[in-house]
Order: structure tokens, then C-alpha cells, then sequence
């Protein structure tokens, strides 16, 4: 789910940086610093919208650096249990397949494929319905619900299932192209 | 469960506990928990109606003051430690004292299910999500980082990709690296008279030309055994090929770029030291393949001392000096004497030909259609 909230950082600049373009200077600083980082409360950041405000500086002792209180807006992406998502098959293997959403990695175990398709190895590796209609395989779109998630400091893995109504391939590289 | 609805028990007044339902409202990462809110999400509805009968079945007990506030000190203790996602029930006195329902009710809804956590994935059950802890079963590093089985479901898989296997008429074939598809040596072990080498390197962008690659990066100077690609294209047909090495995964994945630039041979398959069970010891445990079905082929017998039965022994091939004095050989490399194995009577056009007959023995029309219960073993 994305939320658009407020966060903190304590930004510290170089001294080199003081003058006219301070404030320009630190934004694009905290854009590097903070977009597509993940923080285990707020998930993913995607991008920064807005500047609140920014803080009186504070000098370091000994460096001369100045570190300065930003609070920003930003977008934040996080996954949660039970929440449907869409995402793009990665890898496809007799275990089950991988799958991104974004910055997400999610696995889904061939436990939770539904029963009628079957893993079929070869140059393309894929899960297939016996009639042959549906084909999970590499660059297909899938939809699929997220039963678990763990957060880590830099990245964000959750297991899915599409073993249940309205889940499975929304869209199939081989008849799209 | 019963703790905590006894706990939210003994903070409601005896009189006012007949007829009161309860409702989770959510709000802000916290779940609170109220007698008839308006608002209330879906999900809990279950737990609010679970929470009414067993309150109806319960009204007899009284409240005892001691052991509320025990229960108090108790779960404030659990408050603090839960920093990231603090969820606190409220009774409608407002005196407030705190549990975790999400825990609970996930407990509840496991033993429904009973799942006998056939994997674990990044520190979650594969099948119903939960957070495992406990690191048992057997690592399939090669596969995803995260990932281990239980030997259930290894036989499971075994049993499942056995059968898919057989229904394409394929075998599982495990191939090592070093000395039986190639020959590597350091840049830096490269002697004066191989100098020549250095001029006749394949450009690393079209692998499939050449078989002589300097990767400057790893110290490198690979030399890929003669036949090789076509022995890899034509054993694609028959088996499912794995590769299995001593060397380090960083080593093996190179090595593979190179013999399978299009990635069809070896996908995922790809096994390396770190990935082995045992110290010294490659072993078929790793290998998501039936044993009656796996044909290995290495240059070292003594590191598959469980499989040996399976393991079909190649002539090592020594391409590099260095390669050659570590093995003990005091006569010429084939680097030296400029030459090297012969293309179509090889070591790898051989074994082929030995792959292709036991194949085809396997699948022979003449042993009558139970493919599952013959065994590469007893041919091989």
C-alpha cells in the first residue's frame, strides 16, 4: 500500500555548501540519501514531495559540518499481509515462482499454485494448466495476495499465494507480444 | 486466548458486562479495542463475535484485583518491547490494560490449518506465511539465498519432478566444472611458453565462439574442454543438466556464463561450495533429483563417496601448466605442446556416446511402461 506521510532525518552538510543554494543543496542531498531506501516501520520511500521545514543548523564540533533537521513529505510503499498486489515474474522454478512488485520481492511456493497447473521445465521454465490456456512464466503479470512479509533494514521479501479466487495472470507475455 | 479475554474480563465491572459487544476499530497502526463502535473493519468481525460467547459463557467469574494488576505489570512489559507496532485494547471504563489480538487471532486460525511448513523462506513459512525462527531442514542457498526444505518436501519434489521428467524423456545429469567440462588457472601461474595464449582469447561479449577466455576481473584464464558446446546442446535433450562444483558460487556463475551464454542448459541450477552439505563432500541431497534417475559426471571420486554408484569418472583434462604440477604431472601441458584434445574423439565426445546409450537403455520401449522403478544405477 502507498501512504503519502511526514518524516525526520538529520541532514549534515559540508561547509562548502553554505551560500545561496544551502536549501537546494540539502534537498538534493536528502533525495539521494533517503529515495529507494526502506526503513522496516515505513517500507519503501519512492520519492520525496514536498519539504515542511527545514531546522536550525547545528555545528559539529571538530568537522565543522552543519547538521540541519528536515522534515519532508514523501511517498512510502509497504506491503502488507493480506493485501493484493500485481506483480511481474522473475524466476520460475519446480519450488514455485518469484515475483517483483516494485522494490518487493515476493516468492510464491508451488504450494500455493493452484493444483491443476503443473511446472513444466525446458528453455522456458513455467507453470501450465493441463488445457494449456494459462501459463505463468517469466515477464508474466500476476495477481496474488500477500500472506507473509518480512521487513529487513534494506529490503522488504514477502511470500504470496494465487490459490484463491481472482488471483493467477492478468496478462501473458506471449500473447501480449 | 483465554488469558487475555480473561484479562479483559476482569477490567469490565460485572454488572456491565452482560450485553456488551466489541468491535476493533482501526486507526493509525493501532487497534483499539470498543464496545459498539460504529466503525469497525471487516476482518475482525470473527474475533468480535468470538469475543461474545465466550464473554456469555464466562459471566460468572469475578474480577480479581490481584491478579489484574499482575496481569498489568505483565503486559506492559510486552508494550515496551513491541517499539514498532503497538496495538493496545481499551475497555470502555477507560482503565486501560493492553494484549496483543493480532497474535492471538493468527494463533487461532494456524491450528485450523495446520500447516506442516513444507519450507521456509526468508524466515516465513512457504506455505502459510508464518514467521519461522528456527532454521531447520535443508539450505537450497542456490536457489534463493533464504531458502530451506524440509525433507518431506524434498521427497515430495523429488517425487513430483521425477515423474515430469520422465513424462519428457529426461534424466538429471550433474556435471562438475574444474577438469572435466574446462580448465582454469591464475593469470599469474601462467608460464612463459603458454604467453601465447594471451593473444588467442575469445572476446567475452560472443562466448560461443572460442574457448579460450581471459577474465581479468576473477585472475582468470579459462579454457573450455573441446566438444564441450556440443556435448552440452545434445545432452540438453536428454537430461536436465545441474552444474555441481567445489569452486565458489561467484567462480561457478562465471563459468556457466560461459558455457551457457543463452541460459537455457542450467537455469537456477547451479551449485557451488557453499551450497554443500558437507565439508569436502558433494552430495545429492541439494540436488532436487530422484537418485535412481541422476547421472554425475566428475573428474574426483572421492568427494561423492555416497553416490558413487551414480558417478560416471572422466579423464581430467589438463589444459594448463600450472593445472598439470598440481596434480603431480612433470610432462609437457597441453598449452605448452600447443595442442589439446581431439574435437570429435575427446574425452566429452566419449562420454556422450556412454550418456546416450545408458539413456537410452533407461528408456528402452522393450522393459514395458513402469518408467518410475528403473534406475540409472544399475546400467551405469
Amino acid at each position: 500500500m502507498f501512504f503519502h506521510i511526514v518524516l525526520e532525518r538529520n541532514m549534515q552538510l559540508h561547509p562548502r555548501h553554505f551560500g545561496r543554494d544551502l536549501r537546494e543543496k540539502l534537498v538534493s542531498k536528502l533525495m539521494k540519501d533517503v529515495e529507494g531506501t526502506c526503513s522496516g516501520r515505513h517500507g519503501f520511500v519512492v520519492a520525496i514531495t514536498g519539504i515542511e521545514n527545514v531546522g536550525k543548523g547545528l555545528i559539529r564540533d571538530g568537522t565543522g559540518f552543519v547538521t540541519f533537521p528536515v522534515k519532508y513529505q514523501c511517498v512510502v510503499f509497504r506491503p502488507f499481509k493480506g493485501e493484493i498486489l500485481e506483480a511481474v515474474v522473475t524466476m520460475v522454478n519446480k519450488m514455485g515462482f518469484f515475483a517483483e512488485a516494485g522494490p518487493v520481492q515476493i516468492f510464491v511456493s508451488n504450494h500455493l499454485i493452484p493444483d491443476d497447473m503443473e511446472f513444466q521445465s525446458g528453455d522456458m521454465p513455467n507453470y501450465t494448466t493441463s488445457d494449456g490456456s494459462v501459463k505463468i512464466q517469466k515477464d508474466s503479470e500476476v495477481r496474488l495476495k500477500i500472506i507473509g512479509t518480512r521487513v529487513d533494514a534494506t529490503e522488504i521479501f514477502c511470500i504470496g499465494t494465487i490459490k484463491d479466487d481472482f488471483l493467477g495472470v492478468i496478462s501473458d507475455p506471449a500473447t501480449a507480444s | 486466548m483465554q488469558r487475555m479475554l480473561q484479562l479483559i474480563l476482569d477490567t469490565i465491572p460485572n454488572q456491565s458486562r452482560d450485553g456488551i459487544t466489541f468491535h476493533f476499530l482501526l486507526s493509525n497502526n493501532k487497534m483499539s479495542l470498543v464496545t459498539d463502535s460504529p466503525v469497525h473493519s471487516s476482518s475482525s468481525d470473527d474475533f468480535a463475535a468470538f469475543l461474545d460467547t465466550e464473554l456469555d459463557s464466562n459471566s460468572d467469574i469475578s474480577p480479581d484485583q490481584e491478579e489484574e494488576d499482575d496481569y498489568d505489570t505483565d503486559n506492559k512489559r510486552i508494550k515496551r518491547c513491541k517499539v514498532e507496532v503497538s496495538e493496545s485494547i481499551e475497555d470502555p471504563q477507560g482503565s486501560t490494560s493492553h494484549g496483543d489480538p493480532e497474535q492471538s487471532l493468527e494463533a487461532s486460525v494456524m491450528k485450523d490449518v495446520s500447516c506442516t511448513h513444507p519450507g521456509v523462506m526468508g524466515g516465513m513459512c512457504i506455505q502459510c506465511g508464518q514467521k519461522m525462527d528456527d532454521a531447520s531442514g535443508v539450505a537450497f542457498g542456490y536457489i534463493h539465498k533464504d531458502l530451506r526444505l524440509a525433507n518431506d518436501e524434498i521427497a515430495r519434489l523429488r517425487d513430483r519432478d521425477l515423474k515430469s521428467l520422465l513424462r519428457i524423456r529426461k534424466l538429471c545429469l550433474v556435471l562438475d566444472l574444474d577438469h572435466t567440462l574446462l580448465n582454469s588457472t591464475r593469470i599469474l601461474d601462467v608460464t612463459p611458453e603458454e604467453e601465447y595464449l594471451k593473444n588467442q582469447t575469445g572476446s567475452l561479449q560472443d562466448v560461443s565462439k572460442g574457448s579460450l577466455f581471459r577474465l581479468d576481473f576473477m585472475h582468470m584464464l579459462t579454457k573450455l574442454r573441446p566438444f564441450v558446446h556440443t556435448f552440452l546442446k545434445e545432452a540438453n535433450n536428454l537430461f536436465e543438466m545441474y552444474i555441481y562444483t567445489m569452486g565458489e558460487r561467484s567462480y561457478a556463475l562465471e563459468m556457466a556464463k560461459l558455457l551457457d551464454p543463452g541460459k537455457v542448459y542450467f537455469h537456477s541450477r547451479v551449485i557451488a561450495q557453499d551450497d554443500c552439505t558437507q565439508r569436502h563432500q558433494k552430495g545429492l541431497d541439494v540436488v532436487l533429483g530422484q537418485e535412481s534417475a541422476v547421472l554425475i559426471l566428475d573428474d574426483t571420486e572421492h568427494v561423492w563417496a555416497k553416490h558413487k554408484d551414480n558417478l560416471i569418472l572422466m579423464e581430467r583434462y589438463h589444459f594448463f601448466a600450472s593445472s598439470c604440477r598440481q596434480f603431480g604431472y612433470n610432462s609437457k601441458s597441453l598449452s605448452e605442446l600447443k595442442s589439446d584434445e581431439n574435437e570429435s574423439d575427446g574425452a566429452l565426445a566419449t562420454v556422450l556416446e556412454v550418456l546416450k546409450r545408458i539413456h537410452s537403455m533407461f528408456f528402452d520401449p522393450e522393459l514395458g511402461d513402469n518408467l518410475a522403478d528403473r534406475d540409472v544405477r544399475q546400467k551405469g
